[in-house]
């Protein structure tokens, strides 16, 4: 092959064609995706596809930005190839739809663009993503509301029992960090070795600042990952309050979870420190059989708005769409010679009446664990559920 | 179908790491060690055991075909690829260091050449402390390079110090410490947690 025929047939590291079989069912799961977004009120959004790199930098943190593809405008700012949604969405939050009512419901799928994968596993350089952002609610209702949709997403897409939502709250590691008054390169360092699950060299650094037997306890703590049990454990290894305060929100939260029978799709992870700088409160990762990283992640970011000049609460998550088809394929396949199609999937239909808003705005902790079995209830007779958010 | 596959690396590390995992419960029988092939299921049936050079260890690992791996710190620290690290082996001990000729001092030369099989970890220590240095990197017999003048310091791993003795060369300082380490795939470590704790509990026991 000369030169110049292989200049053009050749294709970029990271991008990729896609067709026939695995374009559908690319568009099926995508459709699915947006139609429970629908289905819990969520509006669509589409960002712009090139933005000011500056508005990535503030939205992602400057170490993520700097993965995104970069050129110059004409009067030589520097732009970006959009690396997320979520920037654009919360300064359009900020700044669009400041007048709006709260809570924002916002859903998108879009392609973003990287330049340097997080792992070797994932490859691509340009993936979707498709998720979802709750606006202007400060609330565990509005953490579970994004949980659960993330859930029946999943169970939708029939990946029941291959995968796990682990959940954490970064209040928990922020408070051990300042009850030990860590400078940021020591908090940086305990925060890597809870990151890698390293509980020899977490004890060791540990030693200097507390009892020999509780920098023990924390250590294995950080390596647990498990159920209402690792709460309980966690009350009496960890004694400062912001800690605690952190454990009091995840309790809440699970005791929702036990209460919809669903603690198989969750797990409590307390070693989940990733973007520690990034997330306010509740942080959550989704795993899949199959894929060997993580397909999905999400939170609260209470932070974020306040940079485009309206500071509020919010929470949200994204999954990674061309993963997610991935994995429908390879389960479907394995459980059966034929190749899923359309068909496969379960049919879903948004009854088109507007359902009056459940639960009560005044007071949402109460009884919080009947509004979700009301909610889940009709999402599963496929109605639109509008949930009731205090602030 | 075994719970977990488990990626040893090959050379260095693995007589001690059969012989950890054996003592853990993850033991092949002597039929199946002698033979050639490259996955082996343990005696147990829980446990598939692949072996691969120490640099794929990583790369099987991240990619989630292994659930887990035993490998070198070096080789973790020159790939620095993103898995899970809940065990420190007490094997392979060794040290990355900075090694020259005797007699050759590197702080009177304003830039110098290092060859070594780990270009990243040099580049890193050396960069850390704003020190100019050309990497030259090699894939073995790296103890012959300052001798021919191909370099001027090498970066190496360390057993005992008597290659780089014979090969008229002085450790001038320690890099780091290595010994192995038990690394787990992000995924499975959520995916597959009883598995995965029961073998870090087994190992641990083990090694305390």
């Amino acid at each position: 092959m000369d030169q110049k025929t292989e200049s053009l047939s050749k294709i970029p590291a990271g991008m990729r064609y896609y067709f026939g079989l695995e374009a559908r069912l690319r568009r099926t799961v995508e459709e699915i995706g947006m139609s429970i977004f629908d289905g819990w009120s969520y509006e669509e959004i589409t960002t712009p596809t090139v933005d000011y790199y500056s508005l990535f930098e503030h939205g992602m943190g400057r170490s993520e930005a700097h993965r995104a593809f970069r050129f110059t405008d004409t009067d030589g700012r520097l732009l970006a190839l959009r690396p997320d949604v979520t920037s654009a969405t919360a300064r359009a939050a900020a700044t669009l739809f400041a007048e709006r009512e709260r809570p924002l419901r916002l859903c998108y799928a879009a392609p973003v663009f990287r330049q340097q994968p997080q792992s070797h596993a994932e490859w691509r350089r340009e993936s979707t993503q498709i998720g979802c952002e709750l606006i202007g609610a400060n609330t565990r209702t509005a953490d579970l509301e994004v949980l659960m949709i993330a859930s029946e997403f999943l169970r939708r897409l029939d990946l029941d029992g291959d995968f796990v939502i682990t959940l954490n709250d970064v209040g928990i590691f922020t408070g051990v960090a300042e009850s030990l008054r860590l400078d940021p390169t020591s908090r940086e360092q305990m925060r890597q070795l809870i990151d890698v699950r390293n509980g020899a060299d977490l004890e060791r650094f540990l030693t200097p600042y507390t009892a020999t037997g509780e920098a023990r306890a924390f250590a294995q703590l950080m390596q647990l990952s498990g159920k209402r049990e690792n709460l309980d454990l966690a009350r009496n290894v960890i004694s400062n309050e912001q800690s605690h305060a952190a454990l009091d929100r995840l309790e809440s939260i699970w005791s929702v979870i036990e209460s919809l029978d669903l603690m198989g799709c969750f797990e409590i992870d307390l070693g989940d420190v990733a973007r520690l700088d990034y997330y306010t409160g509740l942080t959550f990762k989704i795993y899949i059989n199959g894929a060997g990283y993580r397909v999905g992640s999400g939170g609260r970011y209470d932070d974020l708005t306040a940079s485009f000049g309206k500071a509020e609460p919010a929470v949200g998550f994204v999954l990674d769409l061309d993963t997610l088809s991935d994995l429908v394929h390879l389960h479907a396949a394995v459980g059966s010679s034929t190749l899923p199609s359309q068909a496969k999937l379960p049919e879903l239909t948004t009854k088109d009446h507007e359902q009056e808003p459940l639960g009560d705005s005044r007071d949402p902790s109460n009884n919080r664990s009947e509004l979700f079995i009301e909610a889940l209830k009709r999402r599963a007779k496929g109605e639109r559920v509008s949930l009731k958010l205090g602030r | 179908m075994p719970d977990l596959t488990i990626a040893v690396a090959k050379g260095r590390l693995q007589d001690e790491a059969l012989a950890l995992l054996a003592a853990a419960g993850a033991g092949v029988s002597s039929q199946d060690l002698s033979s050639r092939r490259l996955a082996v299921e343990d005696e147990s049936g829980r446990y598939r055991l692949i072996f691969v050079k120490p640099a794929d260890v990583p790369v099987y690992v991240e990619h989630g075909i292994a659930d887990c791996g035993v490998v070198g710190r070096d080789v973790l620290l020159e790939s620095g690829t993103d898995l899970l690290q809940p065990l420190t082996l007490e094997i392979g001990r060794c040290r990355i260091v900075v090694a020259a000729r005797t007699g050759v001092s590197l702080n009177e030369l304003g830039m110098f050449r290092v060859a070594t099989k780990y270009p990243c970890i040099a580049a890193k220590h050396f960069g850390t402390r704003g020190q100019p240095v050309e990497i030259i990197e090699l894939s073995g017999s790296v103890e012959l390079a300052p001798g021919l003048g191909l370099a001027d310091c090498i970066v190496d791993l360390v057993e005992s110090g008597r290659t780089l003795r014979e090969n008229g060369l002085k450790e001038i300082e320690v890099i780091d410490e290595s010994t192995g380490r038990l690394v787990v795939n992000r995924a499975s470590y959520q995916l597959k947690a009883k598995a995965i704790a029961s073998l870090i509990g087994a190992l641990k026991h083990e090694t305390d």
